[in-house]
């Protein structure tokens, strides 16, 4: 309890400077948005622009004019902006410890390793919940002037759950990579260049067909915010997938940092 | 029972040695030295006992207990002095000690401001704006504040002033009278001869030798230099002497034995100068390696 309230003391800072990071993302977002709203010249530009670059930028199942289909093109930016931050924290969390060599202060107390880590991956996933609340909060917010229906806070309530899902795989593979990697400057880096590559993978699998098994492969096509939308529900292939990759780096998390040697 | 035992302890980092086959003991209520120069392994050694590193081969144990698999126990009885201290740096001193307490069952707090206080410890500023000296006292607070039975110290002393290392040492000195057993790193010989009841040396990973205090002493070389008008080389071609070196009508030497003998021989001689020292510690080791 005493390792997880101070890190969470210490991880304030950061999950302020990220919530406001989303809330200025959404303002913005907003702002355009009140240019598009109920504009059917808006939907004329769009139909006129390529299929392909609208796959891209993942606009093809929305309509843009409206509330829902500016959240779900707000998704895909919000699920970036969250997973960096979740990859950080739970990479940071861990290799900051041996980066500011504290380690031979905190690991020389009586606790255990395992200990250690459950307690900070508990803080990083409070910040990860603070952060996924401060996205809900401004989207509801933000879209309350626009009087959407109930079917976009069931949607924006999907979206959230799928954000939450993205978080927690991306907080798993961070708090890993700080656990097992030997070069623990790198971890922070590692995770959001992962997390980038497989970011681009999901935009190039939605350009190709023939790409489309790369689908599997990045947790950003897990949950397509066209299918939430059409669907109202998350698809429980991935949802299991997401949980076997969150399951599988968490114990490989706790092994290797029970074996390994501390770097100070 | 040995509180601290280890077996052949080895440890390389990849090709890097660490420590080759190390054993020794160290028994209930004593201050044992460990001396070597920098690079020789001592913090290697201590970040194994804390199960911080795990050794390539061999083991160790405190209390009777493996120190791998009991570590997270056995550290509740163990206080840690590292040769330097890194804490968070953005907290208060005072926070920082509290936040150390929580993490043991007994109530430290009288401790830790006996200690603060004996330690001049500014309490109320943050740890990022004390100078290396001033986080050396927090981390001998930090290290002491839960009345730890076994201590490792790394190379305490650097850093501290003259004046703070005099209390230091009466504070080890007293924690030692109460029964602490305690485990004392240095390069400095000196500190390690005042304190310490036996010593191990390490060189380049290897303890070279384990020894009581006293019969290093009597056993240790000293270090003479004579300086006396149309002196030869030759005068002091005793038993004992070696690394005999002459200029300038002074006689250089080291001299292992008993020392009446080169007193008598200098009493015959009417010198300019003459000092009697007692060698530093890389001379030692240069004769260790003889």
């Amino acid at each position: 309890m005493n390792i997880l309230v101070r890190e969470l003391k210490a991880n304030l800072r950061s999950l302020l400077i990220w919530g406001a990071i989303v809330i200025l993302f959404t303002v913005l977002g907003l702002s355009k948005f009140s240019a598009y709203a109920g504009n059917p010249e808006m939907l004329a530009v769009l139909d006129a622009m390529p299929p392909a670059m609208l796959a891209a930028l993942n606009m093809q199942a929305f309509n843009l004019t409206t509330v829902t289909g500016f959240f779900g093109i707000m998704f895909t930016y919000f699920a970036l902006l969250l997973s960096i931050a979740a990859a950080m924290w739970g990479s940071d969390i861990i290799s900051k410890e041996e980066r500011d060599k504290t380690v031979e202060f905190s690991l020389t107390l009586p606790v255990t390793r395992s200990r250690l880590v459950t307690a900070k991956a508990l803080a990083a996933l409070v910040n990860c919940v603070g952060l996924l609340l401060i996205t809900w909060g401004v989207s509801l917010a933000g879209a309350a002037k626009y009087q959407p229906d109930r079917e976009f806070y069931r949607f924006l309530g999907l979206c959230m759950l799928a954000l939450f899902i993205m978080q927690l795989i991306f907080l798993a593979i961070g708090i890993f990579l700080g656990c097992a990697m030997k070069r623990y400057r790198r971890a922070s880096s590692v995770a959001v260049s992962l997390l980038l590559g497989t970011y681009f993978l999901s935009v190039l699998s939605s350009l190709d067909q023939d790409l489309d098994w790369l689908k599997y492969v990045t947790p950003f096509k897990y949950f397509d915010p066209g299918m939430l939308l059409r669907e109202s529900r998350l698809d429980l292939t991935f949802v299991g997938l997401s949980l076997a990759i969150i399951l599988m780096s968490m114990v490989g998390a706790y092994l290797t940092y029970n074996r390994r040697d501390l770097y100070i | 029972m040995s509180v601290i035992e280890a077996n052949h302890l080895t440890k390389y980092y990849g090709k890097a040695r660490g420590i080759i086959d190390v054993s020794f003991q160290v028994e209930e209520g004593e201050i044992f030295g460990f001396i070597g120069p920098n690079g020789a392994g001592k913090s290697t050694t201590i970040r194994l006992f804390l199960s911080l590193i795990y050794p390539t081969s061999g083991s160790a144990t405190i209390f009777g207990k493996d120190c791998i698999k009991y570590g997270p126990e056995l550290r509740r009885d163990i206080g840690y002095l590292p040769s330097d201290v890194f804490y968070y740096e953005r907290m208060k001193v005072i926070d920082l000690l509290k936040y150390s307490a929580s993490f043991y069952d007994r109530d430290c707090t009288q401790r830790m401001y006996e200690l603060a206080e004996l330690m001049e410890l500014e309490l109320h500023r943050r740890i990022e704006d004390l100078s290396y000296g001033n986080k050396k006292k927090v981390g001998i607070v930090q290290g002491l504040l839960h009345q730890p039975k076994l201590l490792f110290l790394d190379e305490p002393t650097a850093g501290l002033d003259p004046l703070m290392q005099r209390k230091f040492f009466q504070l080890i000195r007293e924690e030692n009278q109460r029964g602490v057993t305690v485990f004392f790193s240095s390069h400095i010989l000196g500190e390690v001869q005042r304190l310490c009841n036996r010593v191990g040396i390490i060189k380049e990973g290897r303890v070279i030798e384990i020894a009581d205090i006293r019969t290093l002493q009597q056993n240790n070389y000293k270090k003479v230099r004579v300086e006396a008008p149309g002196l030869d080389a030759a005068y002091f071609d005793l038993p004992g002497v070696t690394n005999l070196e002459f200029h300038n009508s002074t006689v250089r030497f080291f001299y292992k034995g008993d020392i009446n003998a080169v007193m008598r021989k200098i009493g015959e001689l009417t010198v300019s100068d003459v000092t009697i020292e007692e060698p530093t510690l890389e001379e030692i080791f240069m004769h260790y390696y003889e």
